[in-house]
C-alpha cells in the first residue's frame, strides 16, 4: 500500500516517541541535571524563557532538556504549558529605574552618569576555542573556586535547587551582597536634560495590549509591537534588523546605543485580600535604549529620538535589535498619517515585526510541510492536466478555423 | 497562609490542554463567526501541544465545543489513520472524555484537514476544519490593513480580476484547493484547502462548519443553510477534480475524491486510484461483501 509515510497510527507515534526519549535519556553519559542547564547553559535558558514568554528557569531548563537543546521547541513546550493555566492577575508596570543593574554599558558617552559596568560578557574575549584537556580544565576550575572571592559573596547555599529560584527582594535591598545599590540614572534622562530628545511621552497612559489574549494585527499600538518583539525568536529579530540594513527591501539607520543593561527587577501584583502591592519575585531582563539620528524633512532634525528594547533574561542581541526596530517602525509610519504611532496607520515594517518574528508561528508552519499533502497535490495535478487539455483544444480550434489569430507573446510562456 | 491565588479566584482546576477561560473565549469567537457567516473573527489563539500549522486552530475549536457526551472523528486527507489525525484524536479524547469513532454517522464532531467526508452530514453534526491560511485575498494583496479594508467594503474586484487573468492566460482557472467562495452573499472565504470536489457540499449544507486558523488567530464559520458560491464567471463553469476513467481500485467508486498511487517506475502500468475517504471506502467494500 502506498503512502506508508502518512500512515502508521498510534503504534508508529509511540515508537517514534520512544526512540527520541530513549536516545536522550539512556545515553551513556551522566544524566543532564537541570541545575547544569541553569548554571552552565544560562543564555539558552534565558532565551527559552524570553521566547516562551514565561519566567521560570527550572521549567525552561526542563523544556531544553526535553527538547534536546532546540530552543524553539523548548519555547513551544513552555508556551503550551502556560496555555493550560488560567490567568489570575496582571503585574504592575515595572519601573525600570528600580532595576538592579548586573551589567551596564553606555556606548554613547565615555563617562555617562553612573558606571560603565562590563559585567558578565564575552564581548572582549578572544573567540578562541579552548582545547584544554577537560580534566585539567575541571581541576583549574575547582582551584579557582577555592580562591574565589566572588563566589564567596554569593547567596550561600547553591547546592539546593530551590535556592536558584529568585526570592522576592525588597526594592530597597541590593541583591548582590555587599556590592551596593545598583540603580542608576539612565542616559535618556541626561539627553532630556540636554534638550536633545524628541518628547513622545504620552499623558493618557493607555493599557498595554496583551498579545497572548488578542489577535494582534497591523495597525497595532506600540505596546503590541514591543510585546511581540519581546517574545519573538531571537534569530528572527536579528535577521529582520540585518535585512533592513543590507537587504533589498528597506533601510533603517544604525542607531547609537544609549543604554545596554542586564538587570534584576521585582515583579509586583495587587494582593487579592489586602489590595496592596506585593512583590512576588524577581526577574532578570535585558534593556536597551537606542538613540536615533533624525534626518527626515518632516522630523525634528535638531533632536534625537529613541527606540526601546526589553526582554526576559540576558539576551543583548535581541534587545538591541528590538530597540532599533522599535524606532524604525515608528519612523516608518511617517506618511501613513499616524506619526503618533497610536495605531491609526500601519507600516510595512510593522507587519513584518508583528506577523513574521514569532518562532512558534514560523517554525510550526515551516514544519507542517512535512504533513501529507496528497489531497491537495492531486488537485494540483488535475489543474495541470486541465491546462493541457485547454491548450490542446485551443490549438485544434485554431487549426480548424484557420483564421489569423493575434497572439499575446506571454501566452507562449504558459503553453 | 494556606490559600493560594488559585483558590481565591476559584479557578477550575483543569487537567486539560486549554484552560476554561480560553475555551470560553473560543466559544465566543465561534458565536460571532456563526452570526456573521464568512467573517474572520480574531481570537487570542493559545499555544497547543501541536505545532502551529498542524491543526492548532481546529484543535482549539474542538476542545472548546466537545463534552463527555460527544463522539469525535478526526481525519487528515480523509484518513482516520493518518498520523496527524491519530495524534489530534488522542489529544482530544485523552483530555476531554469525549469518545472517538471513525464512522461518520456516529460522530457529533468531525475535525478534518483537507477533506469533507464523502457521506452526507446531518444538522446535528459539526464539521471543524483546520485552516493553514484563512485569508483568501493574500494572493492579490499582501498588506494586512488593506486586506481588512477590502473585506469590510466587500471589495473583491481584484480577486475577480485575478481569476479572469488566470482564465485568459491558462485557458482554465488554475486555483486547485482552498477555492475562494462567497459566503451568504457577503464575505469571500478561503475553503481551508479542501479540494474543489468538496466545495458543492458546503452550499446550503444542513450542518455547521467551523474553520480554525490557530497560527493566524482567526475563526470563521458557515452556518447551516447558507449559500456558498465558488467565485467563477457565468460562462466558466466551476470544475471539480475528475480524471476520465479513474475509479477506486479497492471499492470501484468513481463518484468520490480519488487520490493517485503513481506507477512504481517509469512506464509501468501499476498506477491506480484509491478513495481519499478511507472509512467511506471501507464501508462500501463491506456492504458489497454482504450483498
Amino acid at each position: 500500500m502506498g503512502y506508508a509515510a502518512a500512515r502508521g497510527g498510534l503504534e508508529a507515534i509511540a515508537a517514534a516517541e520512544d526512540l527520541v526519549r530513549d536516545a536522550r535519556d539512556l545515553a551513556g553519559s551522566p544524566w543532564l541535571e537541570l541545575d547544569q542547564l541553569i548554571d552552565r547553559q544560562r543564555l539558552a535558558v534565558d532565551r527559552v524563557m524570553g521566547e516562551g514568554g514565561l519566567w521560570d528557569p527550572l521549567l525552561a531548563a526542563r523544556a531544553l532538556q526535553q527538547a534536546e537543546g532546540d530552543t524553539i521547541e523548548a519555547s513551544h513546550l513552555l508556551r503550551s504549558y502556560r496555555a493550560t493555566m488560567p490567568r489570575f492577575a496582571y503585574s504592575h508596570a515595572v519601573d525600570m529605574d528600580n532595576a538592579q543593574v548586573l551589567r551596564r554599558i553606555v556606548p554613547a558617552f565615555r563617562n555617562p552618569p553612573g558606571p560603565q559596568l562590563l559585567g558578565r560578557t564575552t564581548d572582549y574575549t578572544g573567540r578562541l576555542l579552548d582545547r584544554t584537556d577537560d580534566d585539567v580544565a575541571r581541576e583549574r576550575a575547582e582551584k579557582r573556586a577555592s580562591e574565589s572571592v566572588l563566589l564567596g559573596t554569593r547567596e550561600s547555599d547553591t547546592d539546593e535547587l530551590q535556592q536558584r529560584i529568585p526570592v522576592a527582594t525588597s526594592r530597597d535591598t541590593p541583591t548582590l551582597g555587599g556590592l551596593g545599590d545598583r540603580r542608576h540614572r539612565r542616559l535618556l534622562d541626561v539627553l532630556r536634560d540636554m534638550d536633545l530628545l524628541v518628547d513622545r511621552r504620552r499623558s493618557d497612559d493607555p493599557e498595554p495590549v496583551d498579545i497572548t489574549r488578542s489577535a494582534t494585527r497591523p495597525p497595532a499600538p506600540r505596546s503590541a509591537v514591543l510585546a511581540t518583539m519581546a517574545r519573538a525568536e531571537t534569530g528572527a529579530l536579528v535577521n529582520l534588523w540585518y535585512r533592513n540594513i543590507l537587504g533589498p527591501d528597506g533601510y533603517i539607520h544604525e542607531v547609537t546605543l544609549g543604554e545596554v543593561r542586564h538587570a534584576e527587577v521585582p515583579v509586583t501584583v495587587t494582593h487579592p485580600h489586602t489590595g496592596g502591592p506585593i512583590d512576588i519575585g524577581v526577574v532578570r531582563v535585558t534593556e536597551v535604549e537606542a538613540i536615533e539620528d533624525l534626518d527626515g524633512a518632516d522630523e525634528e532634525r535638531t533632536r534625537f529620538d529613541v527606540g526601546y528594547g526589553l526582554c526576559f533574561g540576558h539576551n543583548e542581541k535581541k534587545a538591541i535589535a528590538m530597540a532599533n526596530l522599535d524606532i524604525a517602525c515608528h519612523r516608518d509610519r511617517r506618511g501613513t498619517g499616524d506619526e503618533a504611532g497610536d495605531g491609526a496607520g500601519a507600516s510595512e515594517l510593522e507587519q513584518s515585526i508583528l506577523m513574521t518574528t514569532d518562532g512558534l508561528d514560523a517554525s510550526g508552519f515551516l514544519e507542517h510541510l512535512k504533513l501529507p499533502h496528497y489531497v491537495t497535490f492531486r488537485s494540483m495535478i488535475d489543474r495541470k492536466m486541465a491546462m493541457r487539455s485547454a491548450a490542446n483544444a485551443d490549438d485544434l480550434g485554431k487549426r480548424a478555423t484557420d483564421a489569423p489569430v493575434s497572439v499575446d507573446p506571454r501566452e507562449g510562456d504558459c503553453a | 497562609m494556606s490559600s493560594t491565588l488559585a483558590d481565591l479566584v476559584r479557578a477550575p482546576v483543569d487537567p486539560g490542554i486549554l484552560d476554561e477561560h480560553a475555551k470560553r473565549e473560543v466559544r465566543r469567537a465561534i458565536l460571532t463567526a456563526v452570526c456573521v457567516p464568512g467573517y474572520q473573527v480574531p481570537f487570542g489563539s493559545r499555544e497547543m501541544p501541536v505545532a502551529r500549522g498542524w491543526g492548532s486552530g481546529g484543535l482549539q475549536i474542538t476542545l472548546a465545543i466537545v463534552g463527555v457526551d460527544d463522539i469525535v472523528k478526526v481525519i487528515d486527507q480523509g484518513d482516520d489513520e493518518g498520523v496527524n489525525a491519530v495524534n489530534l484524536r488522542r489529544l482530544v479524547t485523552n483530555t476531554t472524555g469525549a469518545v472517538e469513532t471513525t464512522e461518520v454517522d456516529e460522530a457529533t464532531v468531525i475535525q478534518t484537514r483537507h477533506r469533507i467526508p464523502e457521506d452526507p452530514l446531518s444538522a446535528d453534526q459539526t464539521l471543524v476544519l483546520q485552516v493553514p491560511v484563512p485569508e483568501p485575498l493574500r494572493g492579490v494583496e499582501r498588506n494586512m490593513a488593506a486586506l481588512a479594508q477590502m473585506h469590510a467594503e466587500a471589495d473583491y474586484a481584484r480577486m475577480w480580476v485575478s481569476l479572469y487573468e488566470d482564465k485568459v492566460r491558462n485557458g482554465v482557472i488554475t486555483k486547485s484547493t482552498g477555492y475562494p467562495c462567497l459566503v451568504g452573499g457577503r464575505y469571500v472565504i478561503a475553503t481551508t484547502p479542501i479540494p474543489r470536489w468538496d466545495i458543492p457540499r458546503l452550499h446550503q449544507a444542513p450542518f455547521l462548519s467551523l474553520f480554525g486558523a490557530g497560527r493566524e488567530r482567526k475563526i470563521y464559520a458557515i452556518p447551516p443553510d447558507t449559500d456558498v458560491e465558488p467565485l467563477t464567471f457565468d460562462d466558466v463553469p466551476f470544475e471539480v477534480e475528475r480524471t476520465p476513467g479513474a475509479s477506486c481500485s479497492l471499492c470501484q467508486a468513481t463518484e468520490a475524491y480519488l487520490v493517485e498511487i503513481p506507477p512504481s517506475s517509469i512506464g509501468a502500468a501499476d498506477g491506480r486510484w484509491i478513495c481519499s475517504d478511507t472509512a467511506w471506502c471501507r464501508r462500501r467494500r463491506s456492504e458489497d461483501n454482504q450483498s
